[in-house]
């Protein structure tokens, strides 16, 4: 019956109700819709990273790490290659010779990383050749090199025109070839496509002298979830190594993933601060106006602990009904929106400046979901305390008799 | 036997300010199954008592005992009990829950005392007709008419079948007729299940009606009258 008159109660003054309830169910969609953006804008930029740049598991010498040396190869890297790529978990892994190098053409120098890769097993792991946008990947014939189309612009290189790129060999001395452009690359980072240039590894290799160098391996899981039980077994078995998941190795990363939940904890902090002075506001509106009645039903024998129950359970039904109303029309527009995606063209040139896709895929984790219920919940109940509070301070004598 | 009964009742409001006197002593005993009116002109002190032997207000002096209980020494909540399971209630202005219908509002202080679902039924059936509402059963209050929402409250107060009955000038919103028909139904409650009614009251209709007239003047029982 307290349940019965608690819903019938919120309806007694439906405008009132509504009013409220609306405001919940905005902010309720608002706060999903917005986090579900940034979730899907922090996953854009993890994948980007993850598949352009560091791929799951990277394997370096120490000293590599400290100092981009030319001489700081990964020791026997093939053969450990073969034995990574035999083991279950591992979807794929590659071997890159890795160097700083200065790109020279005929209309200026750049410092770039030139990274010397497999050219078949590099696909595997980073779908560099998903984004060619001009040209083609590698083809038959030596000295290739595939390039940003944004650092291209900027040099005033064309696809089949030749450059060279400088650096130093194992001996220490200054080495240089000369390679023709066959592609360039729109990866969505222009930091990156501005900085590096990919050749056939073992162009690069001919060049610093030896035909087995290699300064990284990566690694791309099947299962991302694996990445962190994959890192601790490498580190068992190749201790002398210095072995980094993409977490280590970009700490970036790891800050937007960690960041995205605090950002969360911030919203729904202040919309929990707004909706607490909204859901007092309402409810003690209703329990003033309901004076009479409430001493009635003190009279008549309702003791304090039901009428303040009462007070908690309207309060409560007012804003779980909006909240899970908010929540459906959030989990809908996610729905609608993670098929097609939110197309950010306009703002391309700043997305692809910070690693992000133009396309941006609403998502929001089960969990988010319960969190905000939780602190739904929470708040209304503390929102609800002091009207029910004042509800059951009133004196039945007094109360029976107010106009 | 004793249904009601108060010794020396005095009761002064804003003792620390500007104290008033409601109540100057006032000794009564009501027994079960009288039919009492509780007149006298404004400001005399007949809600102040009612309010007392009702257990909503405590007085300044003296002891009241319903039942052979001495309520005055009970605590807030212990009183909300107290009334529950003895008192029922009539109010001037109805006071029905607006949310709930006329079965609901029946029902409503015997779900407080957790009767059974097949009791709470079959009481509130009863008493709707003897209230003369059965066809109103589904009505909320705002769909009855003044008349049928006091007999509602009528049957309500019955409902937990309390000691006695309380009624703060139960026929002030009303007209002639359904005065006259609510009264019709006090009186054979009264008849038939022996219920004592204490009425406060200035409407004459009423007090015709009574057996016993008590009459307050400043605070004091100035006539008590059998009939």
């Amino acid at each position: 019956m307290i349940l019965k008159m608690s819903w019938r109660n919120i309806w007694r003054s439906p405008l009132r109700s509504l009013v409220v309830m609306g405001a919940i169910t905005i902010g309720t969609w608002a706060i999903i819709f917005l986090m579900s953006f940034s979730f899907g804008m922090v996953k854009s930029y993890v994948n980007n990273a993850i598949r352009m740049e560091t791929s799951h598991i990277q394997i370096h010498t120490p000293a590599f790490k400290e100092d981009r040396e030319v001489g700081n190869l990964l020791p026997e890297a093939e053969s450990k290659l073969a034995t990574i790529k035999s083991s279950a978990e591992v979807e794929a892994a590659t071997v890159r010779t890795i160097l700083n190098a200065m790109l020279v053409a005929p209309k200026g120098t750049r410092g770039v990383i030139a990274r010397g890769i497999d050219e078949n097993e590099e696909i595997k792991v980073t779908e560099i050749d998903q984004q060619i946008v001009e040209g083609s990947y590698f083809g038959k014939g030596k000295n290739q090199v595939l390039m940003g189309k944004s650092l291209a612009e900027k040099l005033g290189l064309k696809i089949r025109k030749k450059v060279v790129l400088q650096f130093q060999n194992l001996d220490g001395e200054i080495t240089a070839g000369a390679f023709r452009i066959v592609g360039l690359i729109d990866s969505g980072n222009k930091m990156r496509d501005d900085g590096s240039v990919f050749v056939r590894r073992g162009d690069l290799n001919r060049l610093i002298g030896s035909e087995k160098a290699g300064h990284e391996i990566a690694i791309f899981l099947k299962d991302a979830e694996q990445i962190q039980a994959k890192t601790a077994a490498l580190k068992t078995d190749y201790s002398n190594d210095l072995i980094e998941s993409y977490t280590e190795i970009s700490p970036d990363i790891k800050l937007y993933e960690t960041q995205i939940g605090t950002s969360f904890a911030v919203f729904v902090g202040i919309f929990m601060l707004a909706l607490i002075f909204g859901i007092i506001n309402t409810m003690l509106m209703a329990v003033l106006e309901r004076t009479r009645e409430l001493g009635m039903l003190m009279s008549v024998g309702m003791n304090k602990g039901r009428v303040f129950g009462m007070i908690v359970l309207e309060t409560l039904m007012l804003g779980l009904v909006a909240a899970i109303t908010g929540m459906i029309l959030g989990w809908i527009t996610i729905q609608y929106f993670s098929g097609s995606g939110i197309d950010l063209s306009s703002f391309s040139a700043g997305l692809k400046q910070f690693g992000m896709s133009t396309i941006i895929y609403p998502a929001l984790d089960g969990a988010y979901y319960l969190q905000l219920t939780i602190s739904i919940i929470i708040t209304t109940l503390l929102a609800s305390l002091y009207p029910a509070y004042k509800a059951i301070k009133l004196r039945p004598v007094e109360a029976v008799r107010k106009i | 036997m004793k249904v009601i009964e108060a010794k020396g009742i005095e009761k002064i409001y804003n003792p620390n300010k500007i104290p008033v006197h409601a109540l100057k002593g006032v000794d009564l005993e009501i027994e079960q199954g009288e039919f009492t009116a509780i007149v006298g002109p404004s400001g005399s002190g007949k809600t102040t008592l009612l309010n007392i032997i009702g257990g909503l207000d405590r007085p300044s002096e003296g002891s009241i005992e319903v039942g052979g209980k001495d309520i005055s020494a009970l605590s807030d909540n212990q009183l909300i009990d107290f009334r529950k399971d003895n008192i029922g209630f009539v109010f001037q202005a109805y006071n029905l829950i607006p949310v709930l219908t006329a079965k609901e509002n029946i029902e409503f202080v015997m779900l407080l005392q957790n009767r059974s679902e097949a009791e709470r039924n079959q009481r509130t059936n009863e008493l709707l007709k003897a209230v003369g509402l059965e066809d109103k059963i589904d009505k909320r209050p705002s769909e009855l008419s003044g008349g049928q929402q006091q007999r509602v409250a009528v049957a309500r107060a019955l409902a937990s079948k309390p000691t006695f009955v309380l009624a703060d000038e139960p026929t002030a919103n009303l007209d002639s007729e359904s005065t006259s028909n609510l009264l019709d139904i006090m009186a054979k409650l009264n008849q038939e299940e022996n219920m004592t009614f204490v009425f406060s009251t200035h409407d004459q209709r009423v007090i015709d009606r009574a057996h016993r007239i008590v009459t307050l003047v400043d605070g004091k029982i100035d006539t008590d009258v059998r009939r």
